[in-house]
């Protein structure tokens, strides 16, 4: 209150003493803030310069929102002002940044930014300072407005360069004219492509080789002040040309001088420049050039004191690696790693393991090398590193044998890394055969190795162990009486943690119970890994932005864990206790294979079969069976419709009398809007389950039908209808299900989709039984929307406002203002951001509170990029949706369905 | 911009702490000591940048510092400022100081915290580069105290105080006067509203 009474002093030191308490101590007291505002606004309207100073540094050192509130409008009005003093003007403009940093909505952009630009020619160099700053900032989200000012920049920038250092006599630095207003200038023209006009062009590329010129001067003084200064330029103009990335005369001057550095004997300079490198060699013009150095580099990596050169250091490597060095650069990073820090180590490990798999020439290298990575810092390869090389070395059949023989040569170790029983136990049992041949790695040595290692591991791995044992059991029949001992120990048996118990007790019923074929048959060879991204460059991804990874790597990666137990746990229900359909194929001599692959559907089919009642009876030969069995097969890709449409039953309703969506059909819908797997539909009699996944411009869907009674459905027909001209625009394919629901039972039905053009309404699912001999019918809507084929992409924050830009017309922009309908937790919005399929991109939008997205629908016809931006106002309990696309009613549609999810 | 200006000494005394974005009280402590810890383990010719701590977002912020005889200048920056800059600015800061001082030394910043503020108000403002030049900022200065003189004794009284204070050469310096004088000088002003 104090403070307060001062603020409305006149006497200055009054004045001042207020202000200070006020920007050092105040936070956010609602109260006090009114009156602070009213205090501001008056020393505003004074005229009194040094007042009017003291209340814009208030309030840029405040920032808070209500002061944006309260004054965004009257700042731009004192920055172009013609009265204002020099100072005034340089607070203003940078206050006004302040301001717009903290909240952009609040600044209004109006005929003033035309006048901010031409403060680039004011005559006092403080101003066009604070100037370049405020328009560096602006310019990012409204790049057109700005424009006129590269010329100008341009034209300020070779005055300087060009002048003497004595010419601009307060603003020269130890002989260097204005370093900060170069700098400033630089990073603005970053912000630009390359100037159109071929005279600025010019100019600004004798400015760019008049700075490269002038780093070969001798230094005009010994102090360390002034190169840092000319350096401060150097390193500026070098990014600026990185970034224009066209001129590759300049590009190689820039990393020979980089090269220069590289050598020298400040410390700061040689990091500079290996960060500098990092962004040059990603340049097509430059990536030769900066390979070049790569002695230099490693060398920097082994001797440099300093961490955060090395970091650099390693990080430039993991930038120019190709497949050319790839193997030099490797083994330095993994020699490196034995002494590297402990903090950056986790993330050396995930470079080391991508830059493996992505140029590994033979997979025995890569093999030997992710092995030696466990060995070496086994405490920080995370789970994702050692998943990746089992789905590898599954895929790839030429390196199973040497995989196999490296991990028991490295078991042998006597000391070896948790990691390393993991990768061993899983490949030992998969593949452990391959090397059973020789006696020294003979069945029972490979069971007895792995078992020595089993009491020091953890709960996790154990677990593995016995799964590995199992499988033993399978490939070596010898093992069987030892291995069965040790699941019967007691240790195991009666083991306290569930799972391991569990396990064994499964195990050893299964071992003694199911005969060879059967095991054979359940402990099959894992089939190899669909091809997906590498789940350890997300994670690589993530460590750098934490938005960056999506949700759905989560689930990729456990699915990833459980295959390995997975594989195994579920089958031995179906194929220990035979079901009946299982016996009746085997009366029938069916196939074997197909019992194998899939013996649920098979059962099925035959049901079907007999079903059909005297009709198929007499048909019972051969030929109908094979004409069954093929229907097994996936529908060919060609003939997508003449499926949907199929031999379908002769009570299966046409799609003309299908009855209208339930009513809470739309709202099931927007549940599924992000997220692909959970209940879509539950009453009395009936449940419904859905599973998806979609990739690209396809997608596949399990239902799950559940018969929740104890009395069969019979008739059970669920079809897909395409209402309007949705059949032009997604293609869905259906397999058959069984025409009866037992009791308690549960079918499941797979769809294939394939997105050809983008579409707006949801396929319809239309389900038909009988139930107790009354019939029942139902329609819902499938949870298939076009944001499901929804692609994350990445892009920085540059890429993203000039694609941003790109879509300016109305139409393609839509945007939804509207209340929140659940609490507004950024988590949750986040999760739900990436459910709905974009990539959620960190560090684009200047407030961090919002959201930023981007991705491209797939279709088969075309692809749409999409831009969202989401604004939640907490206050208000509101958000703001604002969708670009290339395509008009995709922008509506989207904006619709995501607006109902907040 | 200009996240945050933490000037402590070689034992982690806290002498100009200035945040340009909101943190709790004690979060800004735990800042300064876990800056500190992250300077202090640093040779002297090694190289002044380092990635931020954990509190203060990590590697996206990067800290620049440097080490003048007693005190660290630390400056936590984001991606948009040039550390070279950065560098040249805690330069011009410390110089900039040294003027208005007269041989500037640990002890002035603890005893003119007032003028310390006044002076990177006038270098650095709401977290952006205001003035580089220092003869423009020492030439602010000087009005000021003109304009101080002028209206005469208010701070006149305190600095005789202090300056009394600082000849006697207290065998222990008063720890972390920055908030709490503050608030001691605050009602002694009331009497003059």
């Amino acid at each position: 209150m104090e403070a307060v009474n001062l603020l409305s002093s006149n006497k200055y030191t009054e004045k001042q003493i207020g202000y200070l308490f006020i920007s050092v101590l105040v936070n956010s007291n609602s109260e006090l803030i009114r009156l602070i505002n009213n205090a501001i606004k008056n020393d505003l309207a004074s005229r009194n310069p040094t007042f009017m100073c003291l209340a814009l540094h208030c309030i840029a050192n405040v920032g808070s929102r209500e002061m944006g509130e309260a004054f965004a409008a009257d700042i731009p009005r004192i920055l172009v002002a013609g009265d204002s003093m020099d100072s005034v003007k340089q607070s203003a403009a940078l206050c006004l940044l302040r301001l717009y940093k903290a909240s952009p909505d609040l600044v209004p952009m109006g005929e003033w930014t035309a006048r901010v630009v031409h403060l680039l020619n004011d005559q006092h160099m403080g101003v066009v300072t604070a100037a370049v700053s405020l328009i560096t900032c602006l310019c990012k989200k409204n790049p057109d407005d700005f424009k006129t000012c590269i010329s100008l920049a341009v034209s300020r920038l070779s005055r300087i360069v060009s002048s003497a250092s004595t010419d601009l006599q307060d603003y020269t630095y130890y002989f260097v004219p204005a370093p900060w207003l170069s700098v400033k200038l630089l990073r603005l023209l970053q912000c630009y492509p390359p100037p159109e006009d071929a005279a600025v062009k010019g100019r600004l590329v004798e400015c760019l080789e008049t700075v490269l010129n002038k780093a070969q001067e001798p230094p005009k003084s010994k102090k360390v002040q002034h190169s840092n200064a000319k350096n401060a330029i150097l390193f500026e103009t070098i990014s600026l040309i990185i970034h224009y990335d066209s001129e590759p005369n300049l590009l190689v001057r820039a990393c020979n001088q980089l090269g220069q550095f590289l050598q020298h004997r400040e410390t700061n300079l040689r990091y500079l420049a290996l960060e500098s490198m990092c962004t040059l060699a990603s340049s097509e013009f430059s990536h030769e050039a900066v390979k070049t150095h790569i002695d230099t580099v490693i060398n920097a990596l082994k001797t440099e004191r300093d961490v955060s050169v090395r970091q650099r250091a390693a990080d430039l490597l993991y930038a120019m690696c190709d497949r050319s060095n790839a193997k030099q650069i490797v083994s330095e990073m993994l020699r490196y790693l034995e002494t590297a820090d402990y903090a950056i180590r986790e993330e050396i490990v995930l470079k080391v393991a991508i830059l493996a798999e992505k140029y590994a020439v033979d997979y025995s290298w890569y093999v030997d090398t992710i092995l030696n990575l466990i060995r070496i810092a086994g405490d920080y390869v995370s789970e994702e590193v050692w998943y990746r090389v089992l789905q590898i070395v599954t895929n790839r059949d030429d390196v199973q044998g040497y995989a196999a023989k490296t991990v028991f040569e490295a078991l042998q170790a006597p000391a070896c890394h948790e990691n390393m029983v993991k990768v061993g136990g899983y490949i030992l049992g998969e593949f452990g055969n391959l090397i059973a041949g020789d006696p020294r790695s003979s069945p029972p040595v490979q069971f007895s190795l792995l078992h020595s290692k089993f009491h020091l591991c953890s709960v996790a791995t154990r677990a593995l162990l016995l799964s590995t044992y199992i499988k033993f059991i399978n490939l070596f029949p010898e093992t069987k009486a030892t291995i069965q001992g040790v699941l019967r120990a007691g240790s195991q048996l009666r083991n306290a943690d569930v799972e391991l118990q569990q396990r064994a007790v499964e195990y050893l019923t299964l071992s003694s119970v199911a005969s060879t074929d059967v095991l054979a048959t359940v402990l099959e060879e894992m089939p190899p890994f669909p091809e997906r991204e590498s789940s350890i460059l997300a994670k690589l991804k993530r460590k750098k932005g934490p938005g960056a990874a999506s949700s759905l790597d989560d689930g990729r990666r456990d699915a990833s864990s459980n295959d390995i137990n997975g594989g195994v746990e579920p089958t031995p229900s179906t194929v220990s206790t035979p079901s009946p359909s299982a016996d009746l194929l085997g009366l029938r001599a069916a196939p074997p294979p197909a019992a194998a692959t899939a013996p649920a559907s098979a059962g099925n089919l035959l049901v079907d079969v007999f079903s059909d009642g005297p009709a198929a009876q007499p048909s019972l030969g051969p030929t109908p069976e094979e004409a069954f069995l093929s229907e097994l097969e996936p529908p060919a890709p060609e003939s997508p419709m003449g499926l949907l449409a199929d031999p379908a039953p002769a009570s299966d309703p046409g799609p003309e009398d299908i009855g209208p969506p339930i009513p809470e059909a739309d709202e099931l819908l927007n549940k599924f809007v992000c997220k692909n797997n959970g209940v879509l539909f539950e009453n009395q009699l009936l449940q419904i389950g859905v599973k998806s996944e979609f990739r690209q411009n396809l997608g596949r869907m399990y239902l799950f039908y559940g018969n929740k009674t104890s009395v069969q459905f019979q008739n059970f027909s669920p079809t897909v209808v395409h209402p309007g001209d949705l059949q032009t625009q997604l293609a869905v394919q259906t397999k058959r299900v069984a025409a009866q629901v037992d009791g308690g039972a549960q079918v499941q039905q797979v769809l294939n989709i394939e997105c050809l053009r983008d579409f707006l309404t949801p396929p319809l699912l239309s389900l038909r039984f009988r139930y107790g001999g009354a019939p029942q019918s139902l329609t819902l809507k499938l949870p298939v929307t076009i944001n499901k084929f929804f692609q994350p992409t990445e892009m920085a924050a540059q890429d993203f406002f000039q694609r941003w830009k790109q879509l300016s017309l109305p139409l393609q922009e839509a945007q939804k203002i509207f209340k929140a309908n659940h609490p507004m937790d950024a988590e949750v919005t986040k999760a739900k951001l990436l459910g709905f399929g974009s990539a959620l991109l960190d560090n684009v939008d200047p407030n961090p509170e919002n959201f930023v997205g981007a991705g491209i629908i797939q279709t088969k016809a075309l692809q749409v990029g999409c831009l969202l931006r989401l604004e939640p106002n907490a206050q208000a309990q509101m958000y703001r949706l604002t969708l670009r696309t290339s395509k008009e009613p995709v922008s509506r549609h989207l904006c619709e369905l995501l607006a109902q999810q907040f | 911009m200009i996240q945050a200006i933490l000037v402590f000494n070689n034992h982690g005394k806290p002498r100009l702490v200035r945040f340009y974005q909101r943190f709790p009280e004690e979060i800004q402590q735990q800042i300064v000591r876990e800056t500190f810890h992250l300077v202090l383990k640093r040779d002297d010719n090694i190289c002044n940048f380092l990635e931020g701590g954990s509190l203060i977002g990590g590697s996206d912020y990067k800290l620049i510092y440097r080490h003048y005889a007693t005190l660290y200048f630390v400056f936590c920056v984001d991606s948009s400022e040039s550390e070279l800059g950065i560098l040249d600015l805690i330069q011009v800061f410390v110089e900039t100081l040294d003027k208005c001082f007269e041989n500037v030394c640990e002890l002035d910043l603890i005893f003119h915290m007032d003028k310390v503020h006044y002076i990177l108000q006038e270098v650095v403002m709401g977290g952006m580069v205001l003035e580089t030049n220092m003869n423009e900022i020492v030439a602010q200065m000087e009005a000021q105290s003109r304009l101080e003189k002028s209206e005469g004794g208010l701070s006149a009284a305190p600095a005789r105080a202090v300056s009394a204070v600082k000849n006697i050469n207290l065998p222990e310096i008063p720890r972390n006067i920055n908030i709490g004088d503050l608030n001691i000088k605050v009602p002694n002003l009331s009497q003059f509203v």
